[in-house]
């Protein structure tokens, strides 16, 4: 058996991601002591509708999420017990909404910071109504074997040791929360564990004291003693005391209080939780609890560290009288699956990848590109083209190659607004479409006819260059093959108005004097084009590519210089379009040739 | 709770109704001169001047002046203002009228487990703390007011007769709803007098203690808290209170001159086990401190700092008992880091440290710490088999 919290518990769950981490918890529990979650419902306004996943064993289960106590209640009509995770300003309103609903008989209050006179409304409102309030800054209540309420117990393996997963026979109720989990520990090591603990806050005026759990306590058979952990404050412990005391009780009472360091420390000075505060007249001192602890009869430690063995003795005179038999420990308990990473990390799971890289890796504390921190790149005086080099062709290129790259980059930039991708852009922009979605309509322009011939002019070039041909024969190879010779021709410009921007780029590679067998490959073509046609010229894509392939990179990446220097105009357009505020644009209908059939009859549907 | 100085609190008693004498809280004696030249009262009535700071025996500190004109006011606060009391530099003084007066009395209202507390008597001063028995009480459920019928026999109870038990009966109606509608935990006014130019009640010093916790509600309460123990925050002390309100969880620190025993435990409730060890095995603590609630890792590497910073310490105690959900590994990271740092700065000479702890990632967190003895650390691990205090125990062998 158990007080407040059995096997019958039904738990909704007011509040947010408390809360939620409080059902982890509590479904953890539920995995050890083999029995359904708890947990039936949370009520968290701005979640209503929607569900919380709450891990159990291995699966997941939904837990609804509604706007009321009331719709929870009707939803789930076994719910009995609420649990409060609201913020300290609205925890009196969510209380007394749980309070109020016919269904719910206990609520505990985990919220901390909650003023003195709303904890006291509470607890006035619940003992009006015959129910139970828990709290404030109540850790929670756990029931070995049947019911947890809330984190108190802490992780799974802390449950395990303390044999929370099956009954003892003593009761514990303290104000602290970590010492709660203290005293269930010890009450497994030194006897044969708990029956209920109970964290009552260590509040002023916690809404349930130490004498309503008790005589619940005295009325529960499965407990034989129970252990109380006060504090110097209010006069809990002496009420406590004055219990035990006035008739034969058939549990036994262990009990320390803490705050004898009170009376070593400078007047006024206070530790610990906010009840802890002594009276005006001295009442309310660790010594007068503890005296009347005492003189009640009960079993008082001088010390904390005296406390176990206190509980063992309780014990020992249980067994010796009959009362308790020793414990049989189950012969296997579930263990809480691991998750994967947990699992890796004690070599027990093999995981095939989904991906493989080879370039980058940012899991430290700053990315690494092909191994390199960023950090020391910038701080040695490496630049965007040597972070290009690594990214895309693995390799740390020279400095005169990372001035090649930056020339071409700067050369390829943008091409004023009227070529399809820098007006794609300027269109979308002028539409009102953001800018990742607009420069995207900019690079999608990129492509056989736009920008997007430099991999296929490097290709056919290295192609020329790797099978040593002939200008002729690899006009006629292509001519047969392929086509028109990528990288070769320019809409605008010709022989007579020579392209200035593949004129510095040659005349730049050619001034370094290095091996440059791909362009002046391409050189030579256009000299036997350019003589059939005017307009048949190396353009800027075919000699990118050419110096492209003979800096090494793989043909395959060659568009992406274009792409990536070209974003830079279509990331300006867009920003320039947005500061002028730009209207949305249409085409003029003197722009189009309308070519379709003249207006006609619809013939009727057949 | 959060005591409130004279100044503010009379304030609030005001606002519920309660007549009080004009008083003007200043930070100059040239202010207070400014204010004498529109302030009538300040001319036609004897004034009083008190230090306006968190000080118990004002009186006996010669921080009280009474019965002064203007100018000795004006003197009697230059000389206050800026004189050094222990650690509290007097930065402010109240000003307040004399209110002539022959009857004194008692009226307070305190918070009780079922609700309030509602205390009167017809004696007041000093003499009311060595006549307890002659306080009258009315309790009240929290949530309930008190009818003018109750009021008037509680003062007719502590022996008030006639026109003044009506205006007593009055005056705590008035003091119960400034208790009750300002989450107020503490209200005395000693003495109440009655004003012989009127006949009024008049409340002649305040000691308001309210609940801090409800300060959300109450937008008007735009005054500082004062320290509870008689002398101001410390440096560091306000450092720690700054991180506490930035951070979830939570980090505590109160330091204790003349202490060698430094204290850095877990938990509201274990720390004050771990103090109570410490006296009871004879070591006197240079501080108080704790760390609750997973709070972040580098809130507790500060608290570190300040805890290492300490003068004159032989131990540190890490304590803590079995954590429900802070996580061991974590603020135990932070607290290696303020170790560390501790120790870079030269501090941390011939300091043992003794270490026990429990909660979730507990094997990862202990064995961390038990990694500082080979940076020199003279550090002592134990885990949940060790009792919570016996570190102490320990430590403070002789």
């Amino acid at each position: 058996m158990s007080i407040l919290a059995n096997k019958d518990t039904r738990v909704v769950i007011q509040g947010g991601a408390a809360g939620v981490n409080a059902a982890r918890r509590m479904a953890e529990f539920c995995y050890l002591i083999k029995r359904p979650l708890n947990v039936e419902a949370f009520v968290y306004p701005p979640d209503a509708g929607k569900t919380n996943e709450i891990p159990y064993g291995s699966g997941l289960i939904a837990i609804p999420i509604y706007k009321t106590i009331a719709e929870a209640t009707k939803h789930h009509p076994t719910i009995n017990t609420s649990l409060v995770y609201i913020g300290a300003d609205r925890a009196m309103k969510g209380g007394m909404e749980a309070l109020d609903d016919s269904h719910i008989k206990v609520v505990s209050m985990i919220t901390e910071g909650v003023p003195e006179k709303d904890a006291k409304l509470l607890g006035a409102h619940a003992r009006k109504l015959g129910k139970v309030f828990n709290g404030p800054s109540s850790i929670g209540i756990i029931s070995a074997g049947a019911c947890r309420l809330g984190v108190i117990g802490g992780a799974f393996d802390n449950l395990v040791l303390s044999k929370l997963y099956r009954e003892g026979s003593f009761g514990v109720i303290t104000k602290s929360g970590g010492l709660s989990n203290e005293i269930i520990w010890i009450c497994s090591q030194f006897a044969d564990g708990i029956t209920t603990a109970i964290g009552i806050g260590g509040d002023a005026y916690p809404g349930t004291d130490y004498v309503s759990y008790l005589e619940m306590f005295e009325h529960d058979p499965q407990t034989k003693a129970v252990v109380i952990v006060g504090e110097m404050g209010g006069d809990l412990e002496e009420r406590a005391a004055e219990w035990y005391g006035a008739k034969k009780r058939r549990v036994k009472l262990i009990g320390v209080v803490s705050g004898f360091c009170q009376e070593s420390l400078p007047k006024g000075m206070k530790f610990g939780h906010a009840g802890a505060k002594e009276g005006m007249k001295g009442e309310g001192s660790a010594r007068s609890k503890s005296d009347a602890l005492k003189k009640s009869g009960a079993l008082v430690p001088a010390t904390f560290g005296a406390l176990g063995p206190a509980i063992k003795e309780t014990y020992q005179d249980l067994l010796k009288s009959g009362q308790v038999k020793e414990p049989i420990e189950p012969a296997v308990l579930p263990r809480l699956p691991k998750s994967i990473e947990e699992a890796m990390k004690a070599d027990e799971v093999m995981v095939a990848p989904l991906i493989r890289t080879t370039i980058s890796d940012d899991r430290g504390d700053e990315p690494c590109y092909d191994g390199y921190p960023a950090s020391e790149l910038i701080n040695k005086g490496y630049e965007i083209p040597h972070v290009i080099g690594l990214l895309w062709d693995k390799r740390l290129i020279s400095k005169q190659e990372a001035e090649i790259i930056k020339r071409i980059m700067m050369l390829s930039a943008d091409h004023g607004p009227c070529v399809s991708g820098a007006y794609a852009t300027i269109l979308a922009a002028c539409a009102g479409i953001g800018l990742s979605q607009a420069v995207a309509a900019g690079l999608i322009m990129i492509g056989p006819r736009f920008g997007g011939a430099v991999t296929d002019a490097g290709r056919w070039f290295k192609y020329a260059v790797d099978n040593m041909m002939g200008v002729d024969e690899f006009l006629a190879y292509m001519k047969k093959n392929v086509g028109p010779v990528p990288g070769i021709g320019h809409r605008v410009k010709s022989l007579r108005n020579p392209d200035k921007r593949v004129k510095e780029l040659v005349g730049y590679v050619k001034s370094l004097h290095i091996k440059t067998p791909c362009l002046d490959f391409a050189l030579a073509v256009e000299q036997v084009t350019a003589a059939k046609k005017d307009n048949l010229i190396l353009n800027v894509d075919g000699t990118m590519a050419a110096v492209l392939v003979d800096l090494g990179f793989p043909v395959d990446s060659l568009n992406g210089f274009f792409i990536l220097s070209r974003t830079i105009g279509l990331i300006g357009h867009w920003v320039d379009q947005k500061r002028q505020d730009s209207r949305l644009i249409r085409l003029f209908d003197y722009l189009v040739n309308y070519a379709a059939p003249k207006r006609r009859e619809v013939p009727p549907l057949k | 709770m959060a005591k409130v100085l004279e100044g503010p609190g009379m304030g609030l008693m005001k606002k519920w109704g309660i007549h009080v004498p004009h008083y003007a809280v200043v930070t100059s004696a040239d202010e207070l001169s400014k204010l004498g030249h529109v302030n009538e009262w300040m001319k036609q009535t004897k004034l009083v001047v008190k230090a306006h700071e968190a000080l118990g025996s004002r009186f006996k500190l010669g921080l009280v002046k009474v019965g002064l004109d203007l100018n000795s006011a004006v003197a009697a606060t230059k000389e206050m203002i800026g004189r050094q009391v222990g650690s509290i530099t007097i930065s402010q003084v109240i000003v307040s009228e004399m209110v002539p007066h022959k009857e004194e009395y008692y009226c307070a209202v305190k918070s009780t487990r079922e609700g309030s507390e509602i205390l009167v008597a017809n004696c007041g001063g000093i003499e009311v703390e060595s006549n307890w028995e002659r306080v009258k009480r009315l309790c009240l459920d929290v949530g309930q007011g008190p009818s003018p019928e109750q009021l008037e026999k509680l003062a007719k109870d502590a022996g008030f007769t006639g026109s003044i038990a009506k205006k007593m009966a009055d005056f705590a109606g008035k003091m119960f709803a400034c208790f009750d509608n300002e989450d107020a935990q503490y209200l005395e006014v000693n003495p109440v007098v009655t004003r012989e130019s009127d006949g009024e009640l008049v409340a002649l010093d305040a000691v308001t203690l309210l609940d801090g916790d409800a300060k959300f509600r109450h937008p008007d309460w735009n005054f500082q808290f004062a320290a509870e123990f008689g002398r101001a925050y410390s440096k560091d002390e306000v450092a720690v209170m700054a991180v506490d309100s930035k951070i979830k969880g939570s980090v505590k620190f109160i330091e204790i001159p003349g202490g060698d025993t430094a204290m850095l435990p877990a938990g509201g409730g274990a720390s004050v086990y771990y103090s109570d060890a410490v006296v009871a095995r004879g070591g006197k603590l240079a501080n108080y401190a704790e760390y609750s609630g997973d709070p972040p890792d580098w809130a507790v590497e500060v608290l570190t700092e300040k805890v290492c910073s300490l003068p004159g310490i032989k131990n540190i105690i890490v304590g803590g008992a079995i954590a429900n959900f802070t996580d061991v590994k974590k603020t135990f990271g932070g607290i290696i880091n303020g170790f560390r740092k501790a120790k870079g700065d030269g501090k941390l000479k011939g300091v043992k440290i003794w270490v026990r702890r429990g909660g979730p990632r507990e094997k990862e967190g202990l064995d961390a710490m038990r990694a500082l003895k080979d940076e020199g650390f003279d550090i002592h691990v134990f885990d949940r088999n060790t009792p919570l205090t016996d570190i102490v125990d320990k430590a403070l062998q002789k």
